[in-house]
């Protein structure tokens, strides 16, 4: 290990470090094609140690995420051009696993098989092993409950509500027609029932309301924005020439502070491929500041402790830049 | 039900369900010998929608009703049942609805059309508004995906109901509009063949769309949920303009039209709106123009709020007669004496209902059998 970045002195104490956000960048712009699972697993496994303030990642695990059934929420709109990674789910689980946890306590989960088959996982909602199901799998489906948080009603994918303790969220880092950013918060619109109605005004409450639904907001424990390959204009579906290849990760145990980072780190791609900023073309991402006034974390940059690791080819960190 | 034992049913559920092909369709519509389960394996309907443009730098603005959405790739508008798919836009929903039943026309409610017969029902999942007191919420307010579908081709909805012997088909429950393409092929389809259509809505749609749908409608029936702006804006989540708009589009159409008005306790109830409504309806549609009060029952978003009280209904009835519309209904009242039609001329009971059926009808095809006047509707 290069320097001692993870060498933190208290232990990985979960709200004391609600607003850091660790971004982990592999050397020379990595594209999702060219990482391997071990490479995804490097970059998760020094970044979740950062949050957690832990210098063994199973140690890390266990102070961020609780016993019992864990959920990967992924996001799978753009097919297998554009969803999370299957290497970064596998690398993620194989860190869950390795921490302790049975495989048969993972569910990997999205809103329907149909995208997450595109998307390339392999479906299984058998009895054993990690499960890997759409909401919309036989036996499965959505609330029988209305869950309310401001302008939001919706029912929430049972995956959520009856299935696991807890959820982390694997998102994308792109740029989104209405809202201006799609990461952690807007990709939770797949665990309702209803996302459709709710994008006017660049998705704003809309998207701090979903988040703030009950079952949401107390099963959400991590976010992992993949920012290996950012779409900064275009998005949310596949856009090939408005393609970065960041070759980083987006890691915070606050939701809020995660998309912050990731706005800002979209906004710089934007400004090296002379884009206009979002507020310029009718996108400004007004929700995460509603987000941090509902309480949902942090959206002020000066209130984040932002953490940059580099990690080359051999696995050593160093510190690095956000661009 | 235990975790464990959660991910084991669907495990068990998920192979059970690829056993069993063809899906069974559900047991209350095996009467439907034309249906069949969709099977969502195959995805979901790719028929192109009607009255979209794309947008320069790319996208589509719908233009079916007058929230225009507009939608990039792989998005889908506020209905949910519309998709954009590299830049075509795609109805989901063609060929699949997820509620049919056979319904007396009495509870569309369509008073003055045809009294006594009966409508094959069908919706589809999806809707192009969210009212808090939806009582469909469950249908309307999902995704294609979230429903129980059938696949019902517009030839095999007509086969049913010429079997059937049920002489209207009406596109209902949650909202026709986002069903367009569907309805307008049955209902075309439906003309040829000599079965009526009848299309029970919420009116928000374009000018264009309707004016093509009409010859191949027969009659219309469309919720004015309030004559106040702000009512659609918070608690339909639509716009009131477009929907006065369009009545007055229908009307001028001679196409049939009945309104049905829910009057939601403190929300929409004042006697200054029944007065502002009976107003409007006289002037841009007409005294003959049938006005259906319905009571509210406590549902999806407002289980907060009572029931309407009777006597507030019967005070809408009573400030809508006296601002002289000539047939005013309380609904959701069974029993109640304002179910029943009565000539203007006379005050002769032409047609006493209970519910949904007819226990007197005092009608000489379209004229009371007392004073021989001639009563508005399709008799």
């Amino acid at each position: 290990m290069g320097k001692n970045y993870l060498s933190a002195k208290s232990k990985y104490v979960y709200n004391k470090y609600m607003s850091k956000v660790v971004v982990v960048k592999y050397i020379n712009s990595a594209s999702p094609e060219s990482l391997t699972k071990v490479q995804y697993g490097q970059l998760l496994s020094a970044g979740i140690r950062s949050v957690a303030g832990a210098k063994d990642i199973n140690a890390a695990v266990r102070g961020l995420i609780p016993d019992g059934v864990v959920g990967m929420k992924v996001n799978c709109l753009a097919r297998k051009a554009n969803s999370t990674p299957v290497k970064l789910v596998e690398a993620m689980t194989q860190i869950l696993t390795d921490a302790g946890r049975d495989d048969n306590d993972i569910v990997v989960w999205e809103r329907t098989s149909r995208e997450m088959k595109m998307a390339g996982f392999p479906l299984n909602a058998a009895s054993s092993g990690c499960r890997f199901m759409g909401t919309d799998a036989n036996a499965v489906g959505y609330s029988d409950d209305i869950y309310t948080s401001g302008e939001v009603n919706s029912r929430v994918s049972s995956i959520l509500t009856d299935v696991v303790d807890s959820n982390i969220n694997l998102a994308l880092l792109k740029d989104h027609s209405i809202a201006g950013l799609s990461a952690g918060l807007k990709n939770m619109y797949g665990a309702i029932h209803n996302p459709n109605k709710y994008h006017d005004n660049n998705c704003d409450p809309f998207c701090a309301d979903v988040s703030m639904l009950e079952p949401l907001r107390s099963k959400n424990r991590l976010t992992i924005i993949d920012a290996v390959r950012v779409q900064y204009d275009g998005g949310p579906g596949f856009v090939s020439q408005y393609i970065h290849n960041y070759g980083g990760l987006i890691i915070s145990a606050d939701p809020v502070a995660a998309d912050r980072i990731g706005l800002e780190i979209l906004e710089r791609i934007r400004k090296r491929h002379e884009m206009r900023p979002l507020r310029e073309v009718g996108r400004q991402v007004t929700y995460l500041d509603t987000a941090a006034k509902r309480g949902l974390g942090v959206a002020d940059m000066s209130a984040i402790a932002l953490e940059v690791i580099n990690v080359n080819a051999g696995g050593r960190l160093s510190a690095g830049e956000l661009i | 039900m235990k975790r464990r034992t959660f991910i084991r049913c669907v495990g068990c559920t998920a192979a059970a369900a690829s056993i069993l092909e063809p899906r069974l369709v559900p047991e209350y519509l095996r009467g439907f010998e034309n249906a069949c389960a969709f099977d969502f394996t195959k995805g979901l309907s790719s028929v192109e929608a009607k009255y979209y443009k794309k947008l320069e730098g790319g996208g589509i603005e719908c233009g079916i009703c007058p929230r225009h959405c507009r939608v990039t790739d792989l998005e889908r508008g506020y209905c949910g049942t519309r998709e954009n798919r590299a830049d075509t836009y795609y109805t989901l929903i063609y060929g699949l609805p997820c509620a049919l039943n056979i319904d007396p026309i009495e509870k569309k409610p369509l008073y003055h059309y045809y009294p006594g017969t009966k409508a094959l029902s069908l919706a589809t999942a999806g809707c192009n508004v969210n009212c808090k007191f939806c009582q469909n919420w469950e249908i309307s307010q999902s995704r294609p995906e979230q429903t129980d579908n059938l696949d019902i081709s517009p030839k095999a909805m007509i086969d049913i109901a010429e079997k059937r012997k049920v002489p209207h088909i009406a596109y209902t429950y949650s909202e026709p509009v986002i069903f367009y393409e569907y309805m307008s092929d049955i209902a075309r389809l439906g003309h040829e063949k000599g079965v009526k259509s009848v299309m029970i809505t919420g009116g928000y749609i374009e000018k264009e769309p309707l004016a093509e749908l009409m010859p191949h409608l027969d009659a219309i029936k469309v919720d004015l949920k309030s004559i106040r702006e702000d009512y659609y804006r918070d608690i339909v989540g639509g716009e009131l303009k477009p929907v006065l708009d369009a009545l007055i589009q229908i009307r001028e159409a001679g196409m049939w039209l009945e309104l049905v008005y829910l009057v939601v306790p403190t929300l929409n109830d004042t006697e200054a709106e029944f007065t502002e409504l009976a107003g409007w309806i006289k002037t841009y549609l007409g005294p003959d123009v049938p006005l259906h009060f319905s009571r509210f029952y406590p549902q999806y978003l407002l289980k907060n709020l009572p029931p309407t009280p009777t006597k507030t209904l019967e005070k809408a009835h009573e400030i809508c007669k006296a601002e002289g519309l000539n047939y005013v209904y309380l609904g959701n009242l069974p029993g109640h004496r304002a179910e029943s039609t009565y000539c203007p001329g006379c005050g002769q009971v032409l047609i006493e209902r209970r519910g949904y059926r007819i226990y007197r009808y005092e009608l000489d095809g379209n004229r009371c059998k007392n004073c021989n006047r001639e009563i508005p509707g399709l008799f």
